[in-house]
């Protein structure tokens, strides 16, 4: 049928095409066949048009439209783009491996630092990961406050103390109404749990308020979370306490449990407290319990519990702060601001890491310095760099090896941006193998470092969000681009001519490699005489002397039958040769200790304060080796020693401004003017802190009816763990209600520099790897460059040159970048290990020795490294160099 | 060749194509099928079997004039080759003899 195109039907019927089919048959179809295809279809719409009406005609284009989409239609589609660069990969990939194959040493240097600074930068960012993620289980936790305290004492300096008395949390919920909660938790140490005749004993026990769970996410297994611990004598036992009291988890909810000597009712089990949580304990008690207790209802004697308040969404937590020393003068009628303590907020993901100058912190398991996590990014970022730059420096000396291929494919007609492409793929191939391997590497390097820094990290972790696992592979990618980009554009930089007429070769090293030399042993010095410096620090911590003995002092843990029994095991103690002394303190050396009220009676009359306090059995200072400065020991023929006497300390004695000090009148706060005691002795100053805080003011008092809460034992010989059966065997024969626990006080001194021992050991190995790397890098380097030079040597020899002069020659350019980088870094080293050591009271100073021999050690190792090359060159026949000139 | 076959509705093409002559193209093409063998055809099937068919050589293929009744896109008319006509041409013996060997029917009922 004809159809006269001219008519005014063909041009209306045009506007109604619909346009989308078209277009995507445009997007489906080979440009090729499209004009015919779309002819066949648009004839078809007209006739559809005539015959069947606009609408019909439209839909039936569509349809017929979209079954275009069908392989043989796309397949004849030239995917040029595409299928040309799957190839070119392919043929790139084979490059790289022939390219691998061909220089088996450059390659393998080139691997291995990568693959060492991506595996220890891994281990890094777990680490840093682990730690930041404690108590991130709680979703509260952006409203989750501790209350610390900050109390105005005169003599300590300003002391951030964990710990509120009991009435603060009840208070300041009843008084602000931004607070949503509050729970208090009152650590209760170690308790007996008794079921029928099973007695024993559990490490941690706390109590808290009913609202615990409501803040905190804890796993309730079984029980209900809101009510458990709202009734008195209520327990929350974790599934292992409840395990070594009954036979499964199940049976125990809802049993009746003698703890001490009250009974409690189980009403719930617990998932044992996860390893990344601040807050650890076996059982929680209900805190109503306690309601009745003496200490617990005179709220306002002393900080004992951790308080933490939920804030209501939005509330501003700065706001409430600024509000508390109103609240605080409000509750106590002090007015006098110095006098009072000032309450403050402390976030709850700050806890774990935000603490090291906390005091009272004894709820923080792992408590960790948050500043080294820098320290540790910074290391991590520092060896990977190292490594970066050995690739970057080795492919670029390498790159005269490859200019043949680069000429050769320039002139058959690759453009610059595909030979770029090829060695940018190159490096991100190396890249992601190093990754690989660096994976391989990790399952064995994760282990040791687990049992160095009392970790349970896991490889496995990274791959918990596929976020993070995609994350990883785009970092390597984008570490390869980066790594690859100068090399690949210094190959392809070449001119053909001059590359194929070999003209370039003798080319020497540029600015840009000698300054990565500089960068990179920079950062290796940097790391080792950070290394040196830390590590002396720690040592001198554990060597000086802190006036007191540490070594060979067992600690063992007491009740109140302990306390009526102290004589009797004393005695029996003594009987054992090995024991040279034996006494008890109401706290342990290297906890802050207390501060109690103090008064002391001068002319002027009563002067009031507050010193860090401790009260101990007679012969405390004799089994600890304190010795004093003037006045005497207490003694047991003193009938007033019993609680009327008081040995302070140096600092104290100073403080005071007394000529004279023995002899002063003194007392608890509590003590009536009248009936003070007197102050019998000074006693050399020791640090019964740990050494990041200066010796503060100290009273000692000596008052068995308080009770102590730890016994110490003096042991002679250095067998002391043989000796521990037959101090449980005495015990055993003694004491009914309380087990026999010890643990050695070098040991808790040692766990009081744990962060910094983890730091440190940290720190060594990546110096280590960084020195590794970076001689492995100059290793090559040095190849490469003794390559070029070997003519110039050859010339030197036949004129007369010695083999010494020669590599001497060949080594002082080296030696020269290593001197340069070493100036370099040692002011920045400086001012960051100054910046560490000013967080010690009690610090090493840095002499320039330390850095010197940490330059001398570089130069040194980087010596022995390159020797292997310098000396043979020099000492190879110049025939062979000069034979083809 | 020779191993060539094709399938029924290839050979329905490119028999079409012998048909039409000047005027086998795509659109044509369908038209004539669905006139005389009444039965509906996929355009896209039959562009497929047409390039098909060129890559086995059996057609060949020129662009033609446009006309407005195809929104100015130009025809491209198809041509049998050599090759097509033998392949034709065999199909065609190769049936005819086949239908040979049917042993003859009675037409019953007359």
């Amino acid at each position: 049928m004809e159809i006269d195109p001219t008519t005014k039907d063909v041009r209306d019927m045009n506007d109604q095409i619909p346009q989308w089919p078209l277009k995507f048959l445009r997007a489906v179809c080979p440009d090729h066949l499209i004009e015919e295809i779309e002819g066949d279809l648009l004839q078809n719409f007209y006739k559809d048009h005539r015959k069947f009406g606009q609408r019909k005609a439209r839909l039936r284009l569509t349809l017929n439209a979209i079954r275009y989409l069908r392989p043989e239609i796309i397949m004849r589609n030239k995917f040029s783009f595409q299928l040309i660069n799957i190839m070119m990969l392919l043929n790139y990939f084979k490059l790289s491996l022939r390219n691998i194959r061909l220089s088996p040493l450059y390659s393998f240097i080139n691997m291995f630092s990568l693959t060492i600074g991506l595996s220890s930068c891994l281990v890094i960012y777990l680490f840093i990961s682990d730690e930041l993620s404690f108590d991130s289980l709680h979703s509260n936790r952006s409203s989750v406050y501790r209350i610390y305290g900050v109390p105005h004492y005169s003599g300590n300096g300003t002391q951030k103390i964990a710990l509120t008395n009991a009435w603060t949390g009840p208070s300041i919920a009843e008084d602000f109404p931004q607070v949503a909660s509050f729970t208090r938790y009152w650590t209760q140490g170690k308790m007996t749990f008794t079921n029928g005749d099973d007695h024993l004993l559990i490490n941690s026990v706390a109590a808290v308020d009913s609202t615990f769970l409501n803040i905190f996410d804890f796993n309730l297994q079984s029980g209900n979370r809101a009510t458990a611990l709202a009734e008195p004598n209520s327990v929350i036992l974790t599934e292992s306490t409840a395990l070594k009291l009954f036979k499964n988890t199940d049976e125990s909810l809802g049993r009746a449990i003698t703890i001490q000597d009250t009974e409690y009712k189980i009403t719930g089990i617990l998932k044992d407290t996860p390893e990344n949580s601040h807050l650890r304990f076996d059982a929680l008690l209900s805190i109503s319990t306690f309601g009745k207790n003496k200490m617990f209802s005179s709220t306002w004697e002393g900080s004992f519990l951790n308080t933490y308040l939920l804030l209501h969404d939005g509330a501003d937590n700065k706001e409430l702060e600024s509000k508390l020393s109103d609240f605080w003068i409000r509750h106590t009628g002090i007015k006098d601001p110095d006098k009072g303590t000032t309450l403050q907020l402390q976030p709850l993901s700050d806890v774990h890491l935000q603490s090291t100058d906390m005091d009272h912190d004894y709820n923080n398991y792992r408590k960790f310095n948050g500043t080294y996590l820098k320290v540790f990014g910074i290391t991590g970022i520092f060896i990977l760099l190292i490594a970066c730059v050995n690739f970057m420096n080795l492919t670029t000396a390498r790159a005269s090896y490859r200019w043949k291929e680069v000429g050769i494919r320039k002139s058959i007609g690759a453009k610059k941006t595909q030979l770029f492409g090829q060695f940018i793929f190159e490096s991100t191939v190396m890249a992601l193998l190093a990754l690989v391997l660096a994976m391989l590497l990790d399952l064995f390097l994760i282990p040791f470092v687990n049992q160095l820094t009392g970790r349970q990290l896991l490889l496995s972790s990274l791959f918990a969000h596929p976020i993070q696992a995609g994350l990883l592979v785009a970092v390597t990618i984008l570490l390869g681009l980066l790594t690859g980009i100068y090399p690949s554009f210094y190959m392809t930089s070449f001119n053909v001519t001059s590359v194929l007429k070999g003209g370039i070769k003798t080319q020497g090293r540029s600015i840009f490699q000698n300054s990565l030399v500089v960068l990179q042993f920079g950062l290796a010095i940097g790391l080792i005489i950070g290394t040196l410096v830390v590590t002396r620090q720690l040592s001198f911590m554990k060597n000086t002397d802190i006036g007191f003995t540490k070594d060979q002092i067992i600690l063992v843990g007491m009740n109140g039958e302990v306390n009526k029994k102290l004589e009797v095991l004393r005695t029996e103690w003594l009987r054992n040769q090995s024991v040279s002394g034996v006494t008890a303190s109401s706290q342990r050396l290297g906890t802050n200790l207390n501060g109690w009220g103090f008064k002391v009676k001068t002319d002027t009359g009563i002067y009031n304060f507050v010193p860090s306090n401790l009260n101990v059995d007679f012969d405390y200072l004799k089994v600890y080796g304190i010795t004093l400065n003037d006045g005497r020991d207490f003694s047991r023929e003193f009938l007033t020693d019993n609680g009327k006497a008081f040995i302070i300390n140096e600092t104290m004695a100073r403080e005071l401004n007394m000529k004279q000090p023995v002899g002063i009148p003194a007392g608890q706060s509590w003590y009536e003017n009248d009936s003070l005691g007197a102050i019998i002795g000074v006693a050399k100053d020791f640090n019964y802190n740990s050494l990041y805080s200066k010796i503060g003011m100290l009273a000692i008092v000596c008052k068995p009816e308080w009770g102590y809460d730890e016994i110490s034992i003096k042991i002679d010989g250095a067998h002391a763990k043989e000796i521990i059966p037959a101090l449980k065997e005495v015990w055993d024969k003694n004491i009914t209600t309380y087990p026999f626990t010890y643990s050695f006080l070098d040991e808790h001194v040692d766990n009081l520099y744990k962060s910094d021992q983890q730091m440190s050991s940290v720190i060594s190995i990546t110096a280590i790897f960084a020195i590794f790397i970076s001689c492995m890098g100059l290793f090559g380097l040095v190849a490469i460059t003794m390559n070029k030079k070997i003519k110039e040597i050859g010339i030197r020899k036949v004129l007369g040159a010695t083999n010494f002069q020669i590599s001497s020659m060949l080594s002082s350019s080296f030696t020269k970048l290593i001197l340069i980088s070493f100036v370099m870094i040692c002011p920045v080293t400086y001012y960051l290990l100054f910046k560490w050591l000013e967080s010690f009271s009690y610090r090493i100073t840095m002499s320039p020795w330390l850095f010197l021999s940490g330059g001398l050690i570089t130069i040194i190792i980087a010596l022995l490294t390159i020797s292997y090359h310098t000396i043979r060159s020099a000492r190879e026949n110049p025939v062979n160099a000069l034979r083809y000139e | 060749m020779g191993k060539e076959y094709l399938g029924e509705f290839e050979e329905l093409v490119l028999t079409m194509v012998g048909v039409l002559q000047k005027e086998a193209y795509g659109a044509a093409i369908a038209e004539e099928i669905e006139k005389r063998q009444d039965r509906n055809i996929n355009i896209s099937a039959l562009h497929v079997t047409l390039y098909r068919l060129e890559d086995k050589g059996l057609i060949k293929s020129a662009f033609g004039g446009s006309t407005n009744e195809r929104g100015g896109r130009r025809k491209r008319i198809y041509t049998v080759t050599n090759a097509g006509f033998v392949m034709l041409r065999r199909m065609k013996d190769g049936r005819l003899e086949l239908w040979r060997l049917i042993p003859q029917l009675k037409m019953s009922g007359i």
